[in-house]
């Protein structure tokens, strides 16, 4: 089984339909755009949330493209010259394009009936970065499908499609990318899947809404100010604990750079592998990352800070805590503590 | 080197694939184009294909403009026009060739697709047969590879791969093609046919110079299609009557002045025409001559039957049609051996028909001269005079060749006296020279004689080469009657219809050589499938389909009527498709069935479960819910999912289906 991976980048920002500004204004000069839109909107309002579709004659649509107008042209010119020069073999061959023609149509639509799409659970993004989404394709049929393409769904844009075949009885994954434009918990963007095989002269295709969400953090600030100084310890009997119990509690991989005293020798003997006393542990000042104290005056920024902040002393392996209007996230290190202070601040 | 075909990239491929069918498309016409189109398309396909083999860049625009405003030019130099049918086709196949150094994206092969289409369109003007139709066959299953293979756009797919979606595409379209055919309402012409639209075919003439039906002979292709019915005439008594002429200028016949064709005449040729015996019906197919001739046997009484076509007898006993045969006609005669046509005494026409060319033949006149005065003949008059003549043929050391040489100015003179050899043709323009110099009148007939009868769909060829020149004399008290010479010096060419052969290629004698029958039988059985072809393909006309609408029991059928079957037909496959449909969203696993018809209940009942809720976890709602009085429900669901899962279930489909029937369906706890 095959799983031919494409991808493509979109870039939409918000799913606005209509521009912000002058929404009036464009309404007086275009109105059937705006009907369009609207009716658009809401047909879109009414399919139903789900990470996985089965695509069936109820969700799949066909139209004919401009090429396919242009073959009924060309049909129509040829049965003209057929009568006018009686060419019997002329009616053949222009009948035998039509029913290759309708023969094409069942194809173009069977290419995508009976496919199964899942989206698979996008990771959080930092917001301006591309998200990329993962959606396989199974193909329950003992023929392969071609040339399917995804792509998310942009009213405003030219979709950008990523495309795949779906092996026979076998299934095959694409990427589609989109740049969340905001931090928060977003909704994924609708999602297209089209076909013009065989002939190009029809277009099927499919609008999927999934109910999936991706978490977008706040992008980090790209140049941000060193890490702010740490606080004392809370009942400043960080030393005392620290002597009290004559050893550091937590150990860790060798990390280069590490200073030689931090290395706890004695294990190192005992396996292939140098561990480290985690050095954290022996601080007697707390780094907290704190949203009152990040010295910008817009939100947004102070948010990107502290994002680039939480990054800088993950990196650094430190612990450091986070101190957001309305909630704390007491001082830990690791990835796990690392996700929970981004969501935080993505979603504040 | 297909290795090495296989290894370039696929751009560079698909567009060798592409330049190959359009050179295929092209090919079977070049013969009819001007040279230098023949030769730019060939040129650019050939830049095309290097420019591909070397992934180079393609050239630029001002290049296209430059050669397409050449080739615009060049047409209208060639043709002093750019509409019409030659003139089109020129420029299409031109801008075929032209759009191939445009191909940039794979979507631009949308143009040259619609120009393949065009094209291939065109080839069916210069011919229909079978061998075209199988080759255009293969050119449209390459334009449709090429076609789904621009639009596999992930990878390298195979070519392969595409024709086989292309030939199936096409497979299952032939029903609806046929339907279409069928049922297509046949319409005439609409704006008139084109007058160039036949042209450059060979065949008979209107004209003959003595000379020119040798050139025919060679022409071994169909002329028409004769099936009798009932039985078939003697071999000899085949004379299919052409045009026929009457003035001679020493050195071309040509028909009498036109007023003798006009309609008043037309009229009496038919009153004078006595027709005795029992007729001889017969069905002629006749190929496209761009003539109005209708050939038919000697004599014809009544009109023969052509659908759509008007017919009268001119004067001289020729059929003509009311408008050239331009595409295959097909029509119903009928035609008695024994007739007596034209006047009984001397008449004012009669005279057109002793005029000769002024100081020409003077031997022949001299031979004239001393025929009619010899004793022994004068008593017997013309009829003894023409059999004098006859004898004079036959035992005067007179030869049949196809090869006589070229004649000169003196043509009769040259054929009774120098050469004494010659065909049909110079044998009975010298005799008609001779009758009329002895006041005998006397005309040239030119048609078909003859023909072979293909045993294997009952079917007489007439092939051009059976073309001939016979002569008619006029009698006294009996009108004009049929003379062929040639039969006197050859009667095996006019009698068991043995013509001279062609000379043959190397291959073809060698094949005749070891396996006489072989080539035969061969020739036999491909010309039967050709008719087979034209009477059931190129031969469905109008009146056809409406035959074919009474066949089915429509009493007085219209072209509506084909229009309301074509649409009945269209709304029964568009039914057939949605009731497809339905029972395509239905179910189709029985197992699931089974499923949701226990859920639907349970739902019914109260009990709400997922769609995607397993057997088990079913089972586990119902005792949930109902308690002990659930547990026959959830040991049948508990079956159910091991007849699925199981490695050896003990149960059934049918099985558990009956038991679903007998189950007692538990009662809610109150």
């Amino acid at each position: 089984m095959s799983s031919p991976v494409a991808s493509a980048t979109n870039a939409p920002d918000a799913p606005a339909a209509v521009p912000a500004a002058g929404q009036e204004h464009y309404f007086v000069l275009n109105p059937v755009a705006h009907a369009r839109r609207q009716f658009r909107a809401w047909w879109q309002a009414r399919l139903p949330l789900s990470d996985s579709i089965t695509l069936t004659q109820r969700n799949v649509y066909i139209l004919p493209t401009r090429p396919g107008f242009m073959m009924g042209a060309t049909l129509l010119v040829l049965v003209i010259a057929s009568i006018n020069y009686q060419l019997n073999l002329g009616y053949l061959l222009t009948f035998l394009l039509a029913g290759c023609c309708v023969v094409g149509m069942h194809v173009c639509h069977a290419t995508l009936r009976g496919l199964t799409m899942n989206l698979m659970a996008p990771d959080p993004q930092f917001a301006g970065t591309s998200a990329c989404l993962r959606i396989a394709l199974s193909n329950n049929r003992k023929s392969a499908r071609y040339g399917i393409g995804l792509a998310v769904l942009d009213l405003d844009q030219d979709d950008r499609w990523a495309y795949t075949d779906v092996p026979a009885l076998g299934s095959s994954t694409v990427q589609v990318a989109f740049k969340p434009g905001r931090r928060g918990l977003h909704r994924v963007p609708m999602l297209t899947a089209e076909t013009r095989f065989p002939l190009g002269i029809f277009r099927v295709w499919t609008v999927w809404r999934p109910a999936a969400q991706v978490l977008v953090y706040p992008a980090p600030e790209a140049v941000p100010p060193p890490l702010p100084a740490g606080e004392p310890r809370a009942g400043g009997g960080a030393t005392a604990r620290v002597q009290a119990t004559g050893e550091f509690e937590g150990v860790r991989a060798y990390r280069r750079g590490d200073p030689l005293k931090l290395v706890v020798w004695k294990k190192a003997a005992k396996s292939e592998e140098l561990v480290s006393r985690d050095a954290q542990q022996a601080q007697r000042y707390e780094l907290w990352l704190d949203f009152a104290q990040a010295g910008l005056q817009d939100t947004e920024r102070r948010l990107s800070r502290l994002a680039a902040w939480v990054l800088q002393a993950d990196r650094l392996g430190m612990d450091y805590g986070l101190r957001l209007p309305g909630q704390q996230i007491a001082p830990a290190s690791g990835e796990a503590h690392k996700r929970r202070c981004l969501e935080a601040l993505a979603t504040c | 080197m297909l290795s090495r075909l296989a290894k370039l990239p696929r751009d560079s491929r698909d567009t060798l694939f592409l330049l190959g069918v359009i050179a295929w498309l092209v090919l079977p016409q070049a013969p009819h184009l001007p040279v230098w189109c023949v030769a730019m398309a060939a040129g650019l396909l050939a830049w095309r294909a290097l420019l591909a083999l070397g992934s180079r860049p393609l050239p630029g625009s001002v290049w296209v403009v430059g050669l397409l405003v050449l080739a615009v030019a060049a047409t209208f130099a060639t043709h002093r026009t750019l509409l019409g049918r030659d003139a089109g086709v020129t420029l299409i196949v031109t801008l075929l060739a032209l759009k191939t150094l445009e191909m940039r994206a794979r979507r631009d092969i949308f143009v040259v697709f619609f120009l393949g289409f065009f094209t291939m369109l065109t080839n069916f003007f210069f011919s229909q047969s079978l061998l075209t139709a199988a080759a255009m066959l293969l050119g449209l299953l390459g334009l449709l590879t090429a076609l789904v293979n621009a639009h596999m756009p992930v990878g390298k797919p195979s070519l392969a791969e595409s024709a086989r979606t292309a030939g199936w595409m096409a497979l299952l379209g032939a029903p609806v093609m046929a339907v279409l055919f069928v049922l297509f309402p046949r319409f005439g012409p609409l704006w008139g046919m084109p007058g160039d639209a036949m042209a450059g075919r060979s065949g008979l003439s209107a004209n003959m110079q003595v000379g020119s039906i040798a050139s025919i002979v060679l022409d071994e292709s169909i002329a028409m299609r004769v099936r009798f019915l009932g039985p078939a005439p003697a071999p000899g008594e085949l004379y299919f009557r052409g045009p026929v002429l009457s003035t001679f200028d020493g050195r071309e016949w040509r028909p009498v002045s036109p007023r003798l064709g006009s309609g008043t005449t037309a009229l009496t040729g038919s009153s004078q025409l006595q027709v005795s015996g029992q007729p001889l019906r017969y069905e002629v197919t006749l190929e496209p001559s761009n003539r109005p001739w209708i050939l038919v046997l000697d004599a014809a009484a009544k009109p023969p039957e052509a659908p759509g076509v008007d017919t009268i007898m001119t004067s001289e006993l020729q059929w003509l049609a009311s408008r050239p045969v331009t595409d295959l006609l097909r029509y119903q005669a009928e035609s008695h051996t024994s007739f007596r046509h034209g006047p009984r005494s001397f008449a004012a026409v009669l005279p057109e028909y002793l005029q000769l060319p002024a100081n020409r033949n003077p031997r022949t006149l001299a031979l004239a001269q001393q025929l009619k005065s010899d004793a022994g003949l004068r008593t017997g008059g013309p009829e003894a005079l023409v059999r004098a003549v006859l004898e004079r043929l036959r035992t005067g050391g007179y030869g049949y060749t196809l090869d006589p040489g070229v004649y000169g100015a003196e043509t009769a003179d040259e054929f009774w006296f120098d050469r004494k050899e010659g065909f049909c043709e110079h044998i009975a323009s010298a005799f008609v020279v001779l009758m009329r110099a002895m006041d005998i009148p006397a005309r040239l007939v030119t048609g078909y004689q003859g023909g072979e009868l293909n045993k294997v769909d009952g079917f007489w060829v007439v092939r051009q080469s059976d073309a001939h020149a016979w002569a008619e004399v006029w009698l006294q008290g009996q009108g004009w009657v049929r003379v062929d010479p040639t039969g006197a010096i050859a009667p095996e060419r006019v009698g068991s219809l043995r013509r001279l052969q062609p000379p043959r290629n190397a291959l073809a004698s060698a094949l005749g050589n070891m396996t006489p029958g072989l080539t035969v039988n061969l020739r036999a059985a491909w010309e039967a499938i050709n008719n087979a072809w034209n009477q059931r393909i190129l031969n469905y006309t109008q009146s056809r389909q409406l035959n074919l609408l009474k066949d089915i029991g429509f009493s007085s059928p219209s072209w509506e009527d084909l229009s309301h079957l074509l649409i009945s037909v269209i709304v029964l496959v568009a039914l057939g498709g949605a009731a497809w449909t339905l029972w395509d969203r239905r179910e189709r696993d029985p197992w699931l069935r089974l499923l949701r018809r226990v859920r639907g209940r349970l739902a019914a009942a109260g009990v709400v479960l997922p769609a995607a809720a397993p057997p088990r976890q079913i089972a586990g709602a119902v005792t949930a819910r109902f308690g002990a009085a659930g547990a026959p429900l959830a040991d049948w669901l508990l079956q159910l999912e091991a007849l699925r899962y199981a490695r050896a279930p003990s149960t059934s489909l049918p099985l558990l289906q009956r038991d679903l029937r007998r189950l007692h369906w538990p009662e809610a706890p109150t």
